[in-house]
């Protein structure tokens, strides 16, 4: 079952270049301007080159009417899932629900730590994430009047008043290649976001979506449920062959979301003038 | 001492931070004239620092601050405040609370994250740890550090913060919560001035408060800064209207009264004075430039400090934004014993524009561009704007202005000395098409220069100007210029001599409206010498570009090629942002007539011993030659071609180029980096120099612009 039936999404992925603020802001706007649905942001703090994310975000999303915003993905180990998760919430209160959470385990452990960052092993840090996706769950979960506790390997909160809640349901997008995370998406996240680039054949797309289905299965979730998006390099050809190939990445592969990288506004309109309407018309047909 | 420091009195609206209300609230103080918005921390409201972000870009003009605490990675929130100052227009404070240990560690690392610093973030606290993060992001502005809290953290303050929030429970009978003052023996004894920390107090809205309530905390106590703490619109109303002007003028006339010196700006910070140079008097800074300079110790001086070739180290960077300011500027810098550099753009190679402990003349606020006639197209352009600034502004009329190669080049630099572009051979130099100057003297007079008015002046400023003053205002005569064909080629330059020997010929033999410039860096292992062709043609349509472009790349077999028609100033596009090159530049040029075979195998030569890295050639020759000798300085008028050598090593270099002297016609002064005088010999004929000589003697007898290529007096 290849197709998972979501509506499609397409968006940007824009470096987040602190020496020319004004310019990130302007590609943000243009991305909403080419009807993008999306508009992306790495997240690497120790990284100094980059403004930080979670302001930048917060900035864009007042700068912009009706593009929803996400990191791609945030550096957890240095972001604090309970703080995250207020901030999360109040990100998406702000912009009337247009906010979404991609989320990494982080992979830089060097850099982390030289920041003041605790240092995690691999595996450890897939545990810290799973714990850290039911620290932001239990704070976002206000129908709980219950004051909020957990006594994590990772995190501890103690005793904190829950909330705010999200003005909707925040997607958890998980950036992820390896089995204990793939099988950690089917578990508990809403979302599936790679970048194409690392992934050495198609295959390897088709063999994660079935891990991440088995393990929904196994937490008797409908693997429907998670969504598949793709951060994707932008393409030269004529736009048609473009739209053809990610039509066929949703029809046979599952994908539902596709973020353009690179910081070209030719790039940015062709993917939301051209390329995004045909996929639509394609798969719509398709379907 | 009286705790009253003369601060200026400031007035913040303190928020709960619940949503869209806090942010209409904010644009609500913004409209009363409110100076900032301090968002606090309450339970399950929402975070204060995504609200302050979102709330900075619904705002354009008042100062935002979130109470937060420090939290377990203080580097992080360091870099949030400087991105969140960069993307505001520096309108960010950072409130901190917390724990004294915390804080004081916490503030060590965010100074250091913020400072202007190439060296990694070390630090070995008992809270915090850094092993060799990154520096950086510098703020837009010294971002001040206040800090909130129970009166236990005074001496903290007093040792480390720009200011004093006291928040003791304590309320006294006008509904306020007095100011602290904060220990001015905790302030010297870290070596600090009591003067540089304010004091902030909260203050309760009652419909009994008056302004004579408040008069006390800011004569007794020190308090300058005062945060109403309300979310009602109808309060923040009242005190803006009612409480704030009345208290102003208590306070003013209290002051007088006591002989208690009001100060426009604070004084400048321990953390900002600890960095300054000998030999500039800081204190004397005119005071219209004070606002807008930059120290070493400022939060702006990792962006000026270097430009694009050179890294550098100035004690101060002025950065005028009118021409009395520039004349203010080189007044103050010509009584300081410490050498003197002007940028435009911050390209300068022979135009130092940056040093090592003087002062820094930045003209990049002087940046305007305005069409004067357009029968005549006539524009006026300052000094700092980027060449790519003037093509995207002459594009609607279908003009261009022949400037350089390369669009972030500033214009100050270049219009004074000669401008070597893409249409030169059909349209010439960009001195050529100057028709007037406004320029600030060496004794801070402004004049104005053309054909008629001081015209010997406006001679020597088209190919020697920086040697004369400072250019705030250019005159131009443009050129009707539509889309043209842009091409690169990558050609294998193995044979160097005759690829260039070629490229020579086809050029010389081409018609005006073609343009060209060549490349040859170092081969890369295992692969042949590359060398890269360049050309412009100004022409659309397909078979007059490509009937121009075939003789070019036709000089050496063609490995690759791209070739577009765009508009001119899609050729000049440019990132924006600052420069941070480090290093000094190593270069030698001259202009020559022809390539020759003896040149062209020098040039083999110089490129196979490896002391180039980077070998350029551009096209000359065409409209530039239509202009007498003696009509300006820049004097290569029979030259074809101008060369550049960029070297890893001074001797190694100049061993060669010497040796190729007698090839040479002459030297474009602006990729010069060679300091012996014999240059100014290469650049100027004799007759040409003795006029200069002249100019300078008069303009500028005691050589105050020097730090270029020099013109000395004698």
């Amino acid at each position: 079952m290849p197709d998972y039936g979501h509506d499609l999404l397409f968006g940007s992925f824009i470096t987040p270049a602190n020496a020319t603020p004004k310019a990130v802001v302007g590609l943000a706007q243009e991305s909403e301007a080419a009807g993008l649905d999306l508009v992306t942001f790495q997240d690497h703090p120790y990284q100094s080159a980059f403004l930080d994310t979670w302001t930048l975000l917060s900035y864009v999303a007042a700068q912009t009417e009706r593009v929803r915003l996400s990191g791609n993905v945030i550096n957890l180990p240095l972001r604090p899932p309970a703080v995250l998760a207020r901030a999360a919430a109040s990100l998406d209160l702000l912009s009337g629900g247009r906010f979404e959470l991609g989320l990494g385990a982080g992979g830089f452990w060097d850099a982390i730590e030289a920041m003041g960052g605790r240092r995690l092993t691999p595996g450890q840090a897939v545990d810290a994430l799973s714990e850290a996706i039911d620290v932001i769950r239990g704070v976002w979960d206000t129908s709980d009047k219950s004051l909020f506790r957990v006594e994590g390997t990772y995190y501890q909160v103690d005793g904190a008043k829950r909330g705010p809640a999200p003005a909707h349901d925040i997607g958890i997008w998980l950036g992820a290649y390896k089995p204990r995370m793939l099988r950690l998406i089917g578990a508990k996240a809403d979302g599936w976001l790679p970048s194409l680039p690392y992934m050495k054949s198609l295959d390897q797309l088709a063999e994660a979506n079935a891990i991440i289905d088995e393990a929904a299965a196994d937490a008797g979730r409908d693997p429907a449920a998670i969504r598949r998006l793709l951060n994707i390099s932008a393409q030269t050809g004529p736009p048609e062959r473009w739209a053809e190939q990610l039509a066929a990445l949703t029809l046979e592969y599952g994908f539902s979301g596709y973020v353009v990288m690179g910081d070209d506004p030719v790039t940015i309109r062709t993917f939301g003038e051209e390329v995004a309407p045909a996929v639509r018309a394609l798969v719509a047909a398709e379907r | 001492m009286s705790a009253d420091h003369g601060h200026p009195l400031r007035f913040g609206a303190l928020l709960t931070p619940d949503g869209d209300a806090a942010v209409e609230r904010a644009r609500l103080s913004e409209e009363l004239g409110y100076d900032l918005v301090v968002l606090r921390d309450a339970p399950a409201a929402l975070d204060p620092w995504t609200l302050l972000s979102w709330a900075a870009a619904r705002t354009s003009r008042i100062h935002l601050a979130a109470a937060v605490p420090t939290g377990d990675v203080p580097a992080l929130l360091g870099r949030a405040a400087a991105s969140v100052d960069l993307l505001s227009g520096g309108r960010v404070t950072l409130l901190l609370q917390g724990s004294a240990a915390h804080l004081d560690e916490a503030i060590d690392v965010i100074r250091g994250v913020w400072a202007a610093d190439r060296s990694p973030l070390h630090f070995d606290g008992r809270h915090h740890r850094l092993a060799g993060a990154e520096r950086g992001p510098a703020p837009a502005h010294n971002i001040p550090i206040w800090i909130a809290g129970p009166p236990d953290l005074a001496p903290l303050a007093a040792r480390k913060a720009d200011g004093w929030l006291p928040t003791s429970a304590a309320t006294s009978a006008a509904g306020t919560v007095p100011g602290t003052a904060l220990s001015a023996v905790a302030a010297a004894e870290a070596g600090r001035d009591p003067r540089e920390i304010i004091t902030l107090a909260s203050v309760r809205p009652a419909p009994t408060l008056r302004a004579g309530d408040l008069l006390p905390l800011v004569l007794d106590e020190g308090v300058s800064t005062f945060l109403l703490e309300t979310d009602d619109p109808a309060e923040l109303r009242r005190f803006a209207t009612d409480i704030v002007p009345a208290l102003r003028a208590a306070v003013t006339c209290e002051r007088r009264a006591r002989g208690v010196a009001q100060s426009g700006t604070p004084v400048a910070s321990t953390f900002v004075r600890r960095h300054r140079r000998e030999g500039i008097d800081y204190d004397g800074i005119p005071a219209a430039l004070a606002s807008t300079a930059i120290e070493p110790g400022d939060a702006g001086y990792a962006r000026v400090r270097s430009t694009y070739l050179r890294g550098g180290s100035p004690g101060l960077v002025l950065r005028p934004g009118t021409p009395g300011e520039v004349g203010q500027a080189v007044l103050f810098a010509r009584e300081q014993p410490v050498k003197l550099a002007v940028r435009s753009g911050g390209h300068g190679i022979s135009g130092r524009s940056t040093n090592n402990g003087g002062i820094v003349i930045d003209l990049s606020r002087l940046n305007a561009i305005e069409i004067l006639d357009k029968a005549t197209r006539r524009v006026r352009v300052e000094p700092g704007a980027r060449w790519s600034d003037v093509a995207a502004a002459l594009a609607p009329h279908g003009w261009a202005l022949s400037s350089g190669d390369y669009g972030g080049v500033g214009v100050g630099g270049l219009a004074t000395s000669g401008g070597i572009g893409w249409l030169v051979r059909e349209h010439g130099l960009t001195v050529d098409h100057l028709r007037a100057v406004d320029l600030v003297l060496a004794d801070g007079s402004l004049v104005r220069a053309d054909e008629s008015e001081n015209a010997e002046l406006f001679w020597g400023v088209r190919g020697a100007g920086a040697n004369f003053g400072i250019v705030t205002s250019f005159e131009f005569e443009v050129d009707e210029v539509g889309p043209v064909g842009f091409a690169q080629f990558a050609v294998d330059a193995t044979d160097t001599a005759g690829f260039l020997q070629r490229w020579g010929a086809a050029l010389e033999a081409a018609p005006r409206d073609v343009t060209s410039s060549l490349i040859i860096g170092q081969a890369r292992p295992g692969q042949p010498l590359i060398g890269q062709i360049m050309a412009v043609v100004d022409a659309d349509d397909a078979e007059t570009i490509v009937d121009r472009l075939r003789p070019i790349a036709s000089a050496a077999p063609l490995l690759d090629y791209s070739i577009q028609v765009v508009p001119y100033e899609a050729v000049m596009n440019a990132p924006q942002g600052p420069h941070d090159a480090q290093g000094e530049p190593v270069t030698r040029s001259a202009l020559a007539d022809h390539l020759t075979p003896e040149l062209t195998e020098a040039v083999a030569r110089l490129v196979a011993s490896g002391r180039t890295y980077f070998f350029q050639i551009r096209a000359v020759g065409g409209a530039t030659s239509d202009v007498p000798v003696d009509a300006t300085p820049y004097a290569g008028r029979s030259a074809n071609f101008q060369l550049v050598a960029f070297g890893p090593s001074r001797r190694g270099l100049d061993e060669i180029w010497d040796g190729m002297s007698h090839h040479f016609s002459g030297l474009y002064i602006n990729f010069e980096t060679d300091l012996r005088p014999e240059r100014l010999h290469d650049a100027y004929p004799e007759a040409t120099l003795r006029r200069l000589r002249a100019l300078k003697r008069r303009y500028d007898p005691g050589n105050v612009f020097r730090d270029n290529f020099n013109i000395t007096p004698s």
